[in-house]
C-alpha cells in the first residue's frame, strides 16, 4: 500500500470505531460503522490478487447490507418511540433487526459465512485487524442495547455459532481459516451472557484479543498459512514451536491457562441464572474446538513432518522479520489465571 | 406249583452268559456268534414251557431279590414282574432274536469284527428283557438306558462312515428328550407316591394327574418315535440291516409303546391324556404313511412303515384298549422283523444296492425271498387271516367303534390305505417288471443260514396271530357288533390303497418323469421336518449367538453406540458445514430469511 495512503487509512478506521463506541446518537453510531468498514477495505486489499479482492467485496456486501438493516431498525425504533438515544429502551422489532444486523456483521452464526473466507483471502495481519479490531465496534453496540435484546433469539445465536464453528473447524488446513472459525465459536460463547452480565462480555473480548492477537503474531513471524508449513517452524524459529502448544490450548480454553478463565465466569454466570442446559451444550461443543487446535500443536511441536534432506537449517540464520510485542503477549496469554481476582474486579 | 418263574429266571439268566464268555478265549473264537445264536434259541425254547404254563394257570408272578438300596423313604429292590404282558412278549422277542441272530450270520458274514456284532445284540437283547420284566421305575430306567446305549453302538457299527456317526447322535438326542419325560414321571412318582413300583403306582389311582401321564407320553414320544421325535428313526438305517431288524422294528421302539401298556390303570380315567396319546398316534401313523410313499431307499420304507405301525399302537392306547396295543406289538414284530430280513437279502444279493428303482424282476432270481416279502407285506397291510389281521383289523374296529376324536379315526383310516399303497409300490418295483440293476450279478439264495430264519419267521407271519388270539386269557372284551359297512372299512381302505397304487404305477411307468409337484416334495423330503429342525433353528441359534457375543457386546456397546456414532455424526456435520460453494447470494439469503423469519414469529 502506498506509504501516504496508510495513516489515513489506518486513522480512519480507528477514528470510525471510537466515533461507535463513544457517541450516544443513533446516527452518528451507525456513521462510525460505516467509516471503519469503508476504511478497512483497502487494509483487505494489501495484496493485490483476485483472491484478495473477491475477499473484500465479501466482507463489503455483507457489512453494507448489516449497517442498512441496523440503518432500518434505528429509523423504526424512532418511528415507534422518537428517541435517538443509544441508552433507552428499544422496542423489540427494532431490537431484533439491530441485534441480527451486529451479529452479522460480527460473524455469528447463521450468518456467519463469509467469516472464513474473508479471513483466508488477506494477509495475516490484515486477518488480525479483522479478527480483533472490527469486532470492538458492533460489540460496543450490543453492550448499549443489552437490556433490550431478545434474549431466546441470542441464545439460539450463540449456540449456533459455537456449534457452527466448532464443526466447520475440523475439516479445515487452512490457518486463516481455522482462526476465522475459531473467532466465529468465541462469539458465540461472548454473546452469551450480554444479557445476564455485559461485563463478562467485555472481559471475554479482551482476553480473546490478546490470545488472536498472540496467535496472528506468532503465525506472521513465520509466514506459515497452512498447516504444512506451521510444521516447519521447528527448522524457522526453534524456540517457538514448543510456545504455540499453550497457546492454542489457552485458546482452546483449557484450565490452568488464561483462556479458561472467561469461560469460567461465564458459565458461572448462565448457572447463577438457573440454565444448566445451555453451557453444557455449548462446552461439550468447544472442545472440537480444542481438537482441532490441537491438530495443529501435533504438527508443531509433538511431531516433526517429512522434509527432504537439503533443508536448510533456517534457524541458524538472523530472523529479520520484526517480532512486536510477542513475548509478553505469550506470557499474557497463558498465565493470567494466577491474577484473576485483579481480573474480575467488575463482579 | 408255581413252575413257570424259575424256568424264566433261567431263560434270562444263561442270556447273559455269553457275555461273561467274553471275558474269556470263547470269544476270540470264529465260532463265537453261532454259540450265541445257539443259546439264544435254547433260551427260547426254555421259555415256551413257561410261558404256556402261564396261559394256563393265569397266575401273575413277581419275584423280588436282591435288595439293592435301603433309604428311609424308598426301598429298591432287584424285582421281576412276570405277568402276562412279559410272559408274552418274551417268547416272542427270543424267537425273533434268534432268527436275526441266524441272519445275521450270513449277512455278517465277512465282518472282521462279527464278534462284538453279537456281543452288542445279546447285550441289547438282555437289556430288553431287563425293561420289559422290570417291577420298579428303576430297573425299567436301567433297560431303557441300555437299549438306548445299545441302538447308539449298533447304528454306528460302521462308524467311519460319518451318515452313520450323525444318525446315531441323533437317535441318542431324540431318546435323551424323551427321557426328560421318563425321569419327570419318575420324580413325580417318588414324590406323591413315595415307591417306584409298579403294584403301588398302579394300585395308588385316587385322582387323575396329568403330570406324570405327560412325561410318560413324552418318553414313548421320544423312544417309539412319534411326531415331532420321530426323524431318528428313518436315519437309524444306516445301521446294519440286522439291527433294523431287531431294534427298530419289533423290540427297541416299542418300549415306548411299552411303558403307556405298563401304566395303562393310570391313562384309564384321564381323558385329556387319552385324547393326547391318540392325536398324537393319529398325527404320526399319516404322516409317516404319506412319507414312505415317495422313500427310494427300501430300508426307509420299511422303517416309515414301522413309524406308522408305532403310530397305530398309539391311536390303540388313546383309544383304552392297552390289551389290542400289545396283541399288535407282538404280531408285528413277525412280519416286520421278516421284511427286514428280506430287504437285507435283496441288498446283499445285489450287491449293497439300496435304491429300489434300481431293483426290479427279483421275482423269479430269488423266490423265496419274494414270496416272503409278499406274505410280510400282506400279513402287514392287514389281509384277512394272515398275522396283521387278529391285530390291526381289531384295532380299526375298536377305533370305529369308540367314543372319541372322528378327526383322529377318519386319518387313521387313510394311513390303513397308504400302508397298502406304499406296499404295493415297493412289491412291485423291487420284484416285479423288469431288472434295473446291473448285468453282472451273483444272485443266490442257497445259504440256510438266510433262509431258515426267512422261513421261520414266514411261518409265524402267517400263524401267529391265530395262535396268539386263540389261547390267550381274555382281557378286554371286544366290540361285538357294528354295521356292516363299518366292519368292512379297514378292509376296503386296504383294498382302495392297493388298486389304487396297482393301477398309478402300471399305468404310469413308461410316460416321461415330470418335475416333481410340491406334495410331492413334501412327502419325499419328510414334510420338511429334518430339515428345519436340524438345520434352520441350529442355524439361527448359532447366528443369534455370534452376534450377541461378538457383535453385541464388543461390536456394538463398546465402539458403535457411543464413540463411532459420535465421531461418524460429529465429521457429517462438519463435512456438511465446509463444503460452500461461496456464492454470495446465499450468504445474502442466510441474512434474509431467519431475519424475517424471527420478525414474523417474535411480533
Amino acid at each position: 500500500m502506498n506509504p501516504l495512503a496508510q495513516p489515513i487509512i489506518y486513522t480512519t478506521m480507528i477514528t470510525g470505531t471510537l466515533i461507535t463506541t463513544l457517541s450516544s446518537h443513533w446516527f452518528l453510531a451507525w456513521v462510525g460503522l460505516e467509516m471503519n468498514m469503508l476504511a478497512f477495505i483497502p487494509i483487505l486489499m494489501k495484496k493485490t490478487n483476485p483472491r484478495s479482492t473477491e475477499a473484500a467485496i465479501k466482507y463489503f456486501l455483507m457489512q453494507s447490507t448489516a449497517s442498512m438493516v441496523l440503518m432500518m431498525a434505528i429509523i423504526s425504533n424512532n418511528l415507534l418511540s422518537g428517541c435517538w438515544t443509544t441508552t433507552s429502551y428499544i422496542n423489540q422489532p427494532p431490537s431484533l433487526m439491530m441485534m441480527t444486523a451486529l451479529a452479522m456483521k460480527l460473524g455469528m452464526a447463521p450468518f456467519h459465512f463469509w467469516v472464513p473466507e474473508v479471513t483466508q483471502g488477506t494477509p495475516l495481519t490484515s486477518g488480525l485487524l479483522l479478527l480483533t479490531w472490527q469486532k470492538l465496534a458492533p460489540i460496543s453496540i450490543m453492550y448499549q442495547i443489552h437490556p433490550s435484546i431478545n434474549i431466546h433469539i441470542l441464545l439460539t445465536l450463540s449456540t449456533l455459532s459455537t456449534a457452527m464453528g466448532s464443526w466447520g473447524g475440523l475439516n479445515q488446513t487452512q490457518l486463516r481459516k481455522i482462526l476465522g472459525y475459531s473467532s466465529i465459536t468465541h462469539m458465540g460463547w461472548m454473546m452469551m451472557t450480554l444479557v445476564y452480565n455485559p461485563m463478562t462480555t467485555i472481559f471475554y473480548l479482551t482476553i480473546y484479543i490478546i490470545l488472536t492477537t498472540t496467535m496472528f503474531l506468532t503465525l506472521n513471524l513465520s509466514s506459515s498459512t497452512t498447516t504444512l508449513m506451521l510444521s516447519r517452524t521447528w527448522n524457522k524459529s526453534t524456540h517457538l514451536a514448543p510456545l504455540m502448544a499453550p497457546i492454542l490450548m489457552s485458546l482452546g480454553g483449557l484450565p490452568p491457562l488464561t483462556g479458561f478463565l472467561p469461560k469460567w465466569i461465564i458459565i458461572q454466570e448462565l448457572t447463577m441464572n438457573n440454565s444448566f442446559l445451555i453451557p453444557s451444550i455449548m462446552t461439550i461443543m468447544t472442545l472440537l474446538n480444542l481438537y482441532f487446535y490441537m491438530r495443529l500443536i501435533y504438527t508443531t511441536s509433538l511431531t516433526l513432518f517429512p522434509t527432504s534432506n537439503n533443508t536448510k537449517m533456517t534457524w541458524q540464520l538472523e530472523n529479520t522479520k520484526p517480532m512486536p510485542l510477542i513475548p509478553p503477549l505469550i506470557i499474557t496469554s497463558t498465565l493470567l489465571l494466577p491474577i484473576s481476582p485483579l481480573l474480575l474486579t467488575f463482579h | 406249583m408255581i413252575m413257570h418263574t424259575p424256568i424264566m429266571m433261567t431263560t434270562l439268566i444263561s442270556l447273559t452268559l455269553p457275555i461273561f464268555a467274553t471275558l474269556i478265549s470263547p470269544y476270540k473264537k470264529r465260532s463265537y456268534p453261532d454259540y450265541v445264536k445257539t443259546t439264544v434259541m435254547c433260551a427260547f425254547i426254555t421259555s415256551l414251557p413257561s410261558t404256556t404254563l402261564f396261559i394256563l394257570l393265569n397266575q401273575e408272578t413277581t419275584i423280588w431279590s436282591w435288595h439293592w438300596m435301603m433309604t428311609q423313604t424308598l426301598d429298591l429292590t432287584l424285582s421281576f414282574k412276570l405277568d402276562y404282558f412279559s410272559m408274552m412278549f418274551i417268547p416272542i422277542a427270543l424267537f425273533v432274536t434268534w432268527s436275526i441272530m441266524e441272519f445275521s450270520l450270513w449277512y455278517m458274514n465277512s465282518d472282521p469284527n462279527i464278534n462284538q456284532f453279537f456281543k452288542y445284540l445279546l447285550i441289547f437283547l438282555t437289556a430288553m428283557l431287563i425293561l420289559v420284566t422290570a417291577n420298579n421305575l428303576f430297573q425299567f430306567f436301567i433297560g431303557w438306558e441300555g437299549v438306548g446305549i445299545m441302538s447308539f453302538l449298533l447304528i454306528s457299527w460302521w462308524h467311519a462312515r460319518t451318515d452313520a456317526n450323525t444318525a446315531a447322535i441323533q437317535a441318542i438326542l431324540y431318546n435323551r428328550i424323551g427321557d426328560i419325560g421318563l425321569i419327570l414321571a419318575m420324580t413325580w412318582f417318588l414324590l406323591h407316591y413315595n415307591s417306584w413300583d409298579l403294584q403301588q403306582m398302579l394300585a395308588l389311582n385316587s385322582n387323575s394327574n396329568s403330570l406324570p401321564l405327560v412325561g410318560l407320553l413324552l418318553a414313548a414320544a421320544g423312544k417309539s418315535a412319534q411326531f415331532g421325535l420321530h426323524p431318528w428313526l428313518p436315519s437309524a438305517m444306516e445301521g446294519p440291516t440286522p439291527v433294523s431288524a431287531l431294534l427298530h422294528s419289533s423290540t427297541m421302539v416299542i418300549a415306548g409303546v411299552f411303558l403307556l401298556i405298563r401304566f395303562h390303570p393310570l391313562m384309564e380315567t384321564n381323558t385329556m391324556i387319552q385324547n393326547l396319546t391318540l392325536c398324537l398316534g393319529a398325527t404320526t401313523t399319516l404322516f409317516t404313511a404319506i412319507c414312505a410313499l415317495t422313500q427310494n431307499d427300501i430300508k426307509k420304507i420299511v422303517a416309515f412303515s414301522t413309524s406308522s405301525q408305532l403310530g397305530l399302537m398309539m391311536v390303540t392306547i388313546g383309544i383304552n384298549q392297552p390289551y389290542l396295543a400289545f396283541l399288535h406289538i407282538c404280531t408285528h414284530a413277525f412280519f416286520k422283523a421278516m421284511l427286514f430280513m428280506c430287504s437285507g437279502s435283496i441288498i446283499h444279493n445285489l450287491n449293497n444296492e439300496q435304491d429300489i428303482r434300481k431293483m426290479g424282476g427279483l421275482f423269479k432270481t430269488m423266490p423265496l425271498t419274494s414270496t416272503s416279502m409278499i406274505i410280510g407285506n400282506l400279513a402287514l397291510t392287514g389281509m384277512p387271516f394272515l398275522t396283521g389281521f387278529y391285530s390291526k383289523d381289531l384295532i380299526i374296529e375298536a377305533t370305529n367303534t369308540s367314543y372319541t376324536n372322528a378327526w383322529a379315526l377318519f386319518i387313521t383310516l387313510i394311513a390303513t390305505s397308504l400302508t397298502s399303497a406304499y406296499s404295493t409300490r415297493t412289491i412291485l418295483l423291487t420284484l416285479t417288471g423288469h431288472p434295473r440293476f446291473p448285468a453282472l450279478t451273483n444272485i443266490n439264495e442257497n445259504n440256510p443260514a438266510l433262509l431258515n430264519p426267512i422261513k421261520r419267521l414266514t411261518m409265524g407271519s402267517v400263524i401267529t396271530g391265530f395262535l396268539i388270539t386263540s389261547n390267550i386269557p381274555p382281557t378286554s372284551p371286544p366290540q361285538p357288533m357294528m354295521p356292516f359297512y363299518l366292519k368292512l372299512s379297514a378292509l376296503c381302505a386296504t383294498a382302495l390303497g392297493f388298486l389304487a397304487a396297482l393301477d398309478l404305477t402300471l399305468m404310469t411307468n413308461k410316460l416321461k418323469m415330470k418335475n416333481p409337484s410340491q406334495v410331492f416334495k413334501f412327502s419325499n423330503m419328510l414334510g420338511y421336518f429334518p430339515t428345519t429342525i436340524h438345520r434352520t433353528i441350529p442355524y439361527q441359534n448359532l447366528l443369534m449367538s455370534q452376534n450377541l457375543a461378538l457383535l453385541l457386546l464388543d461390536s456394538t456397546w463398546l465402539e458403535k453406540s457411543m464413540p463411532k456414532t459420535i465421531s461418524q455424526a460429529h465429521i457429517t456435520a462438519s463435512m456438511t458445514m465446509t463444503t460452500q460453494k461461496g456464492m454470495i447470494k446465499l450468504y445474502s439469503l442466510s441474512f434474509l430469511i431467519p431475519l424475517t423469519l424471527a420478525l414474523f414469529l417474535m411480533m
